[in-house]
C-alpha cells in the first residue's frame, strides 16, 4: 500500500492535487457560509500538469474574483497540506487578494472547526459532509475506479443528516455533489443524527457497523449507495497519503 | 402486530464488527436487508420456520438462500447423515456413498454423464469453466450481464485493476435474452470463446426476475455449436425446484456442463459439477481436489434429500404452492393499487412493483413482511420449499394484506416521494 506522495504514480497524483484543492474550496465555501454571511469564495484553482489544466470540480455559484494557479500537482499538494510551493494568483489585484486571503482564512477556520470540541454538531456534521461529498466528486476521475464505475447504475442519492441534505448525481464515471433540488432520488442516505453523522465520516465508527445498529439507513437503489461505498474507500486511501 | 427487538442480533453484530471483516460479510450482511426490521443472527429453524437469537419467530421464504428444499431439522435427512458424522464423515479414501450419489444424478438430470463432487456453487461454476477452458484451448468465458455464478476472481463482483486486469479480462457479459448481443460478441471473439455460461433463467439481485425465450437458448445452442464452444447450465440456485432433471431438461436447454447445488442436500454443505460424455476424457485429466470435497455425511444427506424431495410432490408441489402464494400477492397488490408482479418460476417467486425500479417500496413491504413474522428478502428472489404448508401461504397472505395496507399509508403519507 502507497502512503507518501512520491510514491504515487502521475495520476493518482494529478487526482490527489484536484482532491485536495477540492476539499480546501468546499471547506471555505462553508466556512464562509456561516461565518462570513455566505460571501462567495469566487476563485477558481488551475494545476498545471503535463501539458493540460486539471478539473477541479466546480463549488462555488459566486464569479471568480481570482484563479489561483499552480504549475505543478506537488506544488498544490504541498499548499493544500500546509506546506510551502508555488501559486499564482491571477489577476494580481486588490481585489484578488481580499479573495485569497478570505479563502486562506476560512479554509484554515474550516480545520479549527473540524477538530475543535465546542464546534456544534451540525457544523461539524456539515463540513464533514461537504468535504466527503465534493472529495468523492474529485476521485471519480481516478481510472482506478472506471471500471467499478462502468458497473454502479447511474442516479442520485440524497445525503441527509438533520437538516443537511446533498445530493449526489452519478452518471457514466462521474459523480457531481449539489445541494438538495428536491428531486426524486434514486437512493437515499441518512444518518440518525448529527453524532452519527461526525462518527461515521470522521472514521470513528465504520460505515458498516453504524449502518447494522441503525445509525445510518440507506434506502431505495442499493447498488447505487454501495458502489459509492467504494468510492469511498478509494477517497479513504488518497486521504491517508502522506504529502 | 408485536414490535419485535433485536438487541441479542445488535450485540452480536457489534462485538463481530470489531473481529469480523464487515461484521458479517457478503450476502448476509445487514445492509442487504432492511436493518431495524430482520435479524441480523439466527438461532435454527424447524420445517418453514426460522427463530432469530431475540427469539423472533418467522415463516421463511428465504430457505437459507435456496438450500433448504425439505425443511428445516428434517429427520428424514438429519437422522442418517447425524447416524453417519458419528461414524466418520471426513474419511482417508471416498466413502461407497459418492458412487451411489454420482450414479443417482447421472440417472436423474438429463444428458449428464459423469459427475464431480465439490462444496460451494463457486467451486463446480470454476470448474466447469476451467475444463471448458482446457477443452477447447479457448480463453473467453461469456456470461450474462448481472447473473451470478460466485465469489471467484473471474466472476465476482470485487472488480480491482488486479483482477479485471488479470482474471476477469477474459470474460465479456451480453444482456440476458438478448441474442443478437450474444451473437456480436461471438463474431468479434472468434476463435478465443471457451464456453457461454448461463443461469436457467435469469436471477439478478434488485430487478425482476426474467424467463430464457426458447430462441434465446436455441441461439446459445447453436453459436456454441458453430464456435466450439462449450455451454454451461450454472443450476446451483434453482436446482431440483423447477424439474427432478434439472432446469435445462424444464427449459429445453442441451448444456454440456451443469453445475448443481444449495438445495442438493437440503443445506448440508455440498454442490456438484455434472458434464456430458464429450468432457469426460479432460475432466479425467484434471487434478481436482478440496479437503473436504469428499466428506460423507453431504453425500448421505442429498441421497435422503432426493428421496425425501420424490416422497414430498418435488416440483409439482413447490409450483403449486408458489402459485397460491403468487396469485395471492399480486392480487392482493392490486387490491391496495400497487402494481405488485410476482416474476420468475413458481417455485422461486420475487415480488417487485412496477412503478418503483428503485425498490423503496420492496424494502418498505418486506420490513412490513417481517414485522409481522415472515420473512421475504427485499433484494433477492425467494424460494418456496417442500416444508411449507397451505397454512403457511395462506397466514402470508394474511400478512401480506395489512403489510399492502400500511404501505398504501405511507404511500399517502409521504405523498409519493420516496417512502
Amino acid at each position: 500500500m502507497k502512503t507518501t506522495s512520491a510514491d504515487l504514480h502521475t495520476e493518482e497524483k494529478q487526482i490527489l492535487a484536484v482532491l485536495k484543492a477540492s476539499l480546501a474550496l468546499a471547506l471555505a465555501q462553508e466556512v464562509s457560509r456561516l461565518e462570513h454571511e455566505g460571501a462567495a469564495i469566487g476563485i477558481q484553482i488551475r494545476i498545471f500538469s503535463q501539458g493540460k489544466v486539471l478539473r477541479i470540480p466546480k463549488i462555488t455559484n459566486g464569479g471568480s474574483a481570482l484563479s489561483l494557479v499552480f504549475f505543478s500537482p506537488d506544488a498544490a499538494l504541498s499548499v493544500f497540506s500546509g506546506g510551502k510551493g508555488l501559486a499564482i494568483p491571477v489577476p494580481m489585484k486588490l481585489r484578488a487578494f481580499q479573495v485569497l486571503r478570505l479563502f486562506q482564512k476560512t479554509s484554515s477556520r474550516a480545520q479549527e472547526l473540524i477538530k475543535a470540541e465546542n464546534t456544534p454538531d451540525s457544523i461539524k456534521a456539515r463540513l464533514l459532509l461537504s468535504a466527503t461529498l465534493h472529495g468523492l466528486e474529485a476521485v471519480s476521475e481516478d481510472s482506478w475506479l472506471r471500471r467499478r464505475m462502468q458497473i454502479i447504475p447511474d442516479g442520485s442519492v440524497l445525503v441527509r443528516s438533520g437538516d443537511i441534505r446533498f445530493v449526489v448525481q452519478k452518471r457514466g464515471s462521474t459523480i457531481v455533489v449539489a445541494e438538495d433540488t428536491h428531486a426524486e432520488p434514486n437512493a437515499i442516505l441518512s444518518f440518525k443524527d448529527y453524532q452519527s453523522a461526525i462518527a461515521v465520516l470522521s472514521g470513528k465508527r465504520q460505515a458498516v457497523v453504524a449502518l447494522g445498529l441503525g445509525e445510518v439507513q440507506i434506502k431505495g437503489l442499493l447498488p447505487l449507495v454501495q458502489g459509492l461505498f467504494a468510492v469511498l474507500d478509494r477517497l479513504a486511501w488518497y486521504l491517508g497519503v502522506q504529502v | 402486530m408485536k414490535e419485535r427487538a433485536f438487541t441479542r442480533s445488535k450485540e452480536y453484530f457489534e462485538r463481530a464488527a470489531k473481529i469480523i471483516p464487515g461484521g458479517i460479510y457478503g450476502s448476509k450482511s445487514p445492509g442487504f436487508l432492511v436493518p431495524g426490521h430482520f435479524p441480523y443472527y439466527l438461532e435454527g429453524g424447524k420445517g418453514s420456520c426460522i427463530i432469530d437469537v431475540d427469539g423472533n419467530q418467522y415463516i421463511d421464504f428465504l430457505c437459507g438462500y435456496g438450500s433448504q428444499i425439505v425443511g428445516y431439522g428434517n429427520p428424514a435427512v438429519d437422522l442418517p447423515a447425524l447416524e453417519q458424522a458419528r461414524r466418520g464423515d471426513l474419511l482417508n479414501q471416498p466413502h461407497p456413498v459418492m458412487v451411489e450419489l454420482a450414479e443417482r444424478l447421472v440417472d436423474l438430470v438429463d444428458g449428464m454423464d459423469w459427475a464431480v463432487f465439490v462444496k460451494n456453487g463457486t467451486d463446480a461454476t470454476t470448474l466447469a469453466t476451467s475444463i471448458s477452458r482446457a477443452d477447447t484451448g479457448k480463453q473467453i468465458i461469456v456470461a450474462a450481464e448481472g447473473a451470478y455464478h460466485g465469489a471467484a476472481n473471474w466472476c465476482s463482483t470485487n472488480v480491482f485493476p488486479v483482477f479485471t486486469s488479470a482474471e476477469q479480462r477474459d470474460v465479456r457479459y451480453f444482456p440476458y435474452n438478448d441474442s443478437a448481443a450474444l451473437e456480436e460478441i461471438f463474431k468479434n471473439n472468434r476463435g478465443k470463446i471457451a464456453c457461454v455460461i448461463l443461469t436457467p433463467y435469469h436471477h439478478p439481485t434488485y430487478k425482476p426476475q426474467q424467463l430464457p425465450t426458447p430462441e434465446f437458448l436455441a441461439a446459445v445452442e447453436r453459436l456454441c455449436h458453430i464456435e466450439g464452444a462449450y455451454f454451461i447450465m450454472d443450476d446451483i440456485r434453482a436446482n431440483f425446484r423447477l424439474s427432478m432433471a434439472g432446469s435445462h431438461s424444464y427449459f429445453g436447454a442441451h448444456p454440456d456442463l451443469v453445475t448443481m447445488g444449495k438445495a442438493l442436500a437440503n443445506g448440508y454443505p455440498i454442490s456438484v459439477l455434472l458434464g456430458s460424455d464429450v468432457l469426460k476424457k479432460t475432466a479425467s485429466s484434471f487434478f481436482i481436489t478440496g479437503t473436504y470435497w469428499m466428506s460423507a455425511v453431504p453425500m448421505i444427506a442429498a441421497m435422503a434429500t432426493l428421496n425425501e424431495m420424490e416422497r414430498l410432490g418435488g416440483p409439482q408441489r413447490l409450483a403449486q404452492l408458489g402459485g397460491m402464494l403468487k396469485a395471492g400477492l399480486e392480487t392482493l397488490g392490486h387490491q391496495a393499487g400497487f402494481a405488485a408482479r410476482v416474476s420468475g418460476p413458481l417455485a422461486i417467486p420475487f415480488l417487485t412493483f412496477d412503478e418503483d425500479p428503485d425498490l423503496y417500496l420492496n424494502q418498505k413491504f418486506c420490513a412490513a413482511m417481517a414485522d409481522r413474522g415472515v420473512f421475504m428478502h427485499p433484494h433477492h428472489n425467494w424460494f418456496i420449499s417442500l416444508a411449507h404448508s397451505e397454512e403457511d401461504i395462506e397466514r402470508t397472505l394474511d400478512a401480506a394484506k395489512s403489510a399492502f395496507a400500511e404501505l398504501l399509508q405511507s404511500f399517502r403519507q409521504s405523498n409519493g416521494d420516496s417512502l
